[in-house]
């Protein structure tokens, strides 16, 4: 399969005109043939929620979702936080919790919770956990990851 | 897994026996099918799209009729292969003459299903077979029909 | 000597890059002109195979190459025994099947290698697949381990007279006698079923030949970088410092990383080689569930025997394990089972046997609570049963049993993993026991909290069990601690780490040797380029072994600091002090060097060194023990069932260990929640289920559960216990497994409490609320 299509894709703000192959996963693209390799990939069938990126504000599955799909769309990358050395509050809360181990799913969680603590600054316990629902992280039992988001939320609300 | 069901249809016997040995009939029963061949009196190839969850994937086997009595029963074997895995089924299939111009078929058998069909589609197998069987026999009727009103 | 960050709640050193995208992992690495391969793995679990015919998918556009297992020549052999079988043991049996990189002449269980392509991209590998064709003749599939076990089976090697694979039996005392003298006796069949190790992170290996330098780099997410290089040398004919292995960021491992001679490891470099072309190959989930390896999958006959005051007289096991189509990783589940089931109580009289069973399933391995968890499953479930028959409560026979402070170390007699007899370091089990029961104050839940609850219609269940964790076993690791002339330290240690904190703690032990911060000590996990001995990541032994090695090296370097400024300025070593980051002479401050400028100092260019002496501020230091340092504990669950969807919902867990020394409590803790995440996920979500052809039917996370943030207890609450390991000199103790182990026994023991009106009997560690619901509905109409 050789033909290809030309898109043109917002990325964390970069306006990005590639060729690609219609069947080319969103997921890949960013992560092969734009170096954004934040974004995980962990059962390509959209129910990890590792590869979770925002897709025009909105939390979607980057392994369900085809390149050309994106075309004329505005994505954001967990690259789109915060730096190693200026953290965005959340994932600062993150690494002051111990709400990682691995590491690998964290892109995926923290892209689900940008948008969710846009839209719920003073989140309840039980709406943190139903939130996250939907991402799967072996290695820390979601107990810290609960707390560093109750504790970026108190950050956050702080801060307006 | 294991395959199981009835169906009553509205025509004598004779006339459902020689249904399902139309392949015809067959290939425009069963949802998915793409090509059916009859290469002898008991054996047809057959090429099969299926969709059973994540999984949609081509199929290509064969359908082999053995102890055949005409007309109240026979055993059926498939076997396809395809890129998502493989299928190997017998079933008996039995018509019984209702005596009112209607015929009871009854079928059991024994699927085995390997590969990704299995692995990923599993839990869908069951509704997915049952689903087919149901639009084939809707199917089937109307052609029953149409055929029954012709003779 | 100061203790700044030994214990301290540091935050982790990694996280800054983990949570920012800017951590590669192994499918991060991009290498220029890299090749992708794709596996076609086995529709059949069991099959001969006839032809695979490949002429059509070389000729694909995009494909470079497809191999089978013909067109490796000699190359095809079975790998080598990665763990070797207990000849420690008399009169063990063992035979070695060791896996093959690639299915030839029979294909022993679904998802084997039947062909790799190589091809411009990994889309057009797998395209590839459709053009071959696989001409197999399938056979009968070995699935169930009581009847593969008959000599009536169908074999899966024709080469052998029967399935078995080993058979390990272990006596301490003299079970038949003792039992003469019980007064109650209790048999059952248990199974403890099969669970995937199922890391965020599938595996992945990229493999790079450099013709001109005869080298061969390789990045992959292993456990065991050491015996990757190791095996990989061996394969190619190469020295070990041809191979350098490098593992990236790994995105979690719990055991089956571990594992080595697969597909991967054995072809992928011969054909990088050959090629000459790097070469890249990640693992999708489906291949993880079916092609990589998994655990637990043993069923157990036991038979315990008592006094009628609830002393325990001995205790029989006779348990069937699968190892698998293959068996290369010995039998190091079995043994922890052996270890682990008598582990917590005083038991006189121990008959343990273990009839290891090969089948058409991937090969097992390790997976976090590692053969602990079915050993103590099962010893925790027989003391409740033995608990009915003599109307005792269950916490009370274990109050009676359990193993105390003054009879430490323990000795238990049974051979373990590392081939050397038991022994239980330290610890007081029957402590950890009572401060559970404080904690989740069993009295007010037995009379006031499940009494109320029963009136108001909800079921509530209690369960307290004790376990141990064997941790922390040889045979040895290291590390290399360096002060460079800026002052930084840099620790390399061929242990590879997947998330814990591995970066921090051992920062955290070096910095307090050495004085600096801890933010200083740069840790390199798992580059067999900046160190290369080891064994791997396995037995939760990372913090004891190469933490211990870590402060070693670090005293050593420690000592030249004070050798080397002893002679810098001319006074005798106790005249020198350690400031953080620099050295002076004591009583004046303001005439320092600085441990960059020391370094320099270390490494003359020009002149003589006295004899023995050797240079810059470096050393290199290796720990192994003489057997395994054993963490305890106890959990206690409260759980409520759903009376009409029979949902279990874990209400409180409260969970108490002992780790010895705690380095870093925030790991600590987290180490635990992580454990107890994977012990819930196995007891109430979590199954492989193999159907009777050998075909997987949860090779997805649409089908294999995984534990979800709203499937968690709102709160795990840990009290630590402080007992030192005399081990080593940190008095540390394991926890990577702790708590995985005990939450199977503690949920059916609760379970069985909430319908304590009825005689329900939960004989299996699996469960789901269909399960449950027949578990009652049978016990209802007994």
């Amino acid at each position: 399969m050789s033909q290809t299509f030309p898109i043109s894709v917002t990325v964390n703000g970069k306006v990005y005109n590639r060729e690609v192959e219609p069947r080319l996963l969103l997921s890949d693209f960013l992560r092969h043939d734009l170096g954004l390799i934040g974004t995980h990939v962990g059962c390509e069938h959209g129910i990890c929620g590792a590869c979770t990126i925002l897709f025009d504000g909105e939390p979607v599955r980057s392994c369900l979702i085809f390149a050309v799909q994106a075309n004329g769309h505005e994505i954001r990358t967990v690259e789109s936080l915060g730096t190693p050395d200026h953290l965005h509050p959340l994932q600062q809360s993150f690494k002051d919790k111990h709400a990682l181990q691995c590491g690998f799913c964290t892109p995926g969680f923290l892209m689900t919770l940008v948008p969710f603590l846009e839209e719920h600054p003073n989140p309840s316990e039980d709406e943190i956990r139903e939130a996250i629902d939907g991402n799967i992280c072996r290695c820390t039992g979601y107990e810290k990851i609960v707390e560093a988001v109750e504790d970026a939320a108190a950050k956050l609300s702080q801060a307006k | 897994m294991k395959v199981e069901g009835e169906h009553l249809f509205k025509a004598p016997r004779e006339v459902v026996y020689e249904m399902f040995n139309d392949p015809n009939a067959l290939g425009a029963a069963v949802p998915g099918l793409q090509k059916m061949t009859k290469i002898d009196a008991s054996h047809y190839e057959a090429t099969l799209g299926i969709r059973v969850g994540p999984v949609s994937a081509n199929f290509s086997g064969t359908l082999t009729l053995t102890d055949e009595v005409p007309p109240e029963k026979v055993t059926l074997i498939v076997e396809g292969k395809g890129g998502a895995g493989f299928v190997k089924g017998v079933g008996h299939v039995n018509f019984e003459d209702l005596g009112d111009k209607t015929t009871m078929m009854r079928y059991v058998g024994e699927a085995n299903i390997g590969g990704t069909l299995a692995s990923v589609g599993q839990r869908m197998i069951d509704s997915v077979s049952k689903s087919i069987f149901k639009t084939a026999f809707e199917k089937l009727d109307k052609i029953l029909e149409e055929r029954w009103q012709q003779k | 000597m100061t203790a700044k960050y030994l214990s301290q709640p540091i935050k982790r050193l990694e996280d800054k890059y983990l949570l920012t995208g800017n951590a590669r992992y192994v499918d991060d690495i991009e290498v220029p002109g890299v090749l992708h391969a794709a596996f076609l793995r086995s529709d059949y679990a069991h099959a001969k195979i006839n032809k695979i015919d490949v002429s059509e998918a070389r000729k694909r556009p995009g494909v470079v190459a497809v191999f089978t297992a013909e067109d490796f020549g000699d190359f095809w052999k079975p790998g080598p025994l990665q763990v070797p079988p207990p000849t420690a043991i008399a009169g063990s049996k063992f035979n070695a099947r060791t896996i093959v990189p690639i299915a030839k002449d029979k294909i022993r269980y679904s998802g084997e290698a039947l062909a790799v392509v190589i091809a411009e991209s990994r889309y057009i590998a797998e395209d590839a697949f459709d053009d071959i064709i696989v001409d197999v003749e399938p056979l009968p599939a070995v699935i169930d381990l009581e009847k593969a076990w008959e000599d009536t089976s169908v074999l899966v090697h024709d080469d052998l007279p029967s399935n078995m694979a080993a058979l390990v039996s272990q006596e301490v005392g003299n079970y038949e006698e003792a039992k003469k003298n019980a007064d109650v006796v209790v048999s059952k069949r248990m199974l403890v079923e099969h669970v995937a190790g199922a890391a965020m992170e599938n595996r992945g290996f990229v493999a790079k030949w450099d013709e001109q330098d005869q080298q061969m780099t390789i990045w992959a997410n292993t456990q065991s970088p050491l015996t990757v290089r190791g095996s990989v040398a061996r394969n190619l004919g190469l020295a070990e410092s041809q191979v350098r292995v490098i593992t990236p960021y790994i995105g979690g491992g719990f055991g089956p990383k571990v594992m080595t001679s697969l597909s991967d490891d054995v072809l992928i470099p011969w054909i990088a080689k050959k090629l000459n072309r790097p070469i890249k190959w990640t693992e999708d989930r489906r291949e993880n569930f079916l092609a990589t390896t998994s655990e637990r999958d043993q069923i157990h006959h036991c038979e315990i025997a008592l006094k009628k005051d609830g002393t325990i007289l001995g205790f029989k096991d006779v348990f069937y394990h699968n190892t698998g189509a293959y068996d290369s990783y010995g039998m190091t589940v079995p043994l922890n089972t052996q270890t682990h089931t008598i582990s917590n109580y005083r038991v006189p009289n121990f008959y343990t046997e273990i009839r290891m069973v090969f089948t058409n399933t991937m090969v097992v391995t390790p997976v976090r609570g590692a053969g602990r968890s079915e050993g103590v499953f099962v010893m925790e479930r027989m003391i409740d049963f033995a608990a009915k028959k003599l109307g005792m409560d269950p916490t009370e026979l274990r109050l009676k049993n359990l193993l105390t402070a003054e009879e430490m170390p323990h000795k238990t007699g049974i051979i373990g993993q590392d081939f050397v007899a038991n022994v239980l370091d330290s610890g007081d089990y029957l402590d950890n026991y009572q401060k559970c029961l404080k904690a989740v104050d069993y009295e007010k839940f037995r009379k006031e909290i499940q009494p109320k609850a029963r009136k108001e219609g909800k079921r509530l269940g209690i369960g307290v069990v004790a376990f141990t964790e064997g941790t922390a076993v040889g045979p040895y690791e290291g590390c290399k601690v360096t002060i460079s002339t800026n002052g930084k330290v840099t620790m390399a240690t061929g242990y590879s780490t997947q998330g814990q904190g591995h970066q921090t703690v051992f920062a955290q032990i070096i910095a307090d040797q050495l004085n600096v911060k801890v933010e200083d000590v740069k840790v390199i996990t798992g580059d067999t380029g900046s160190f290369a001995w080891g064994a791997g990541t396995f037995a939760s032994r990372g913090a004891t072994l190469v933490g211990t090695a870590s402060y070693l090296a670090a005293q050593k370097v420690r000592a030249k600091i004070f050798a080397t400024a002893s002679k810098a300025f001319g006074v005798p070593e106790d005249e020198i002090e350690l400031g953080e980051g620099f050295v002076f002479v004591k009583g004046k401050p303001e005439n320092k060097i600085t441990l960059g400028d020391l370094a320099i100092k270390a490494n003359p260019m020009r002149g003589v060194v006295e004899p023995g002496v050797e240079p810059g501020l470096e050393a290199t230091a290796y720990y192994g023990p003489p057997h395994g340092a054993t963490g305890s504990g106890a959990l206690a669950v409260i759980v409520s069932v759903d009376p009409e969807t029979y949902k279990v919902k874990v209400e409180r867990f409260v969970m108490v260990d002992d780790c010895g020394t705690i380095i870093n409590p925030l790991i600590l803790d987290g180490q635990i929640d992580g454990g107890v995440s994977m012990g819930i996920g196995n007891t109430l979500y979590e199954k492989m289920v193999y159907d009777e052809n050998g075909q997987m039917l949860t090779a997805s996370f649409m089908d294999y559960l995984m534990p979800q943030a709203t499937d968690m207890p709102k709160k795990i609450e840990i009290i630590h216990q402080h007992n030192k390991s005399p081990l080593n000199p940190l008095g540390i103790k394991g926890i990577g497994e702790a708590g995985a182990i005990p939450p199977g026994p503690a949920i059916c023991q609760a379970l069985e409490d909430a319908f304590s009106e009825i005689p329900l009997e939960i004989l299996e560690s699996n469960l789901n609320p269909s399960i449950i619901y027949d578990y009652v509905k049978k016990a209802r109409n007994s």
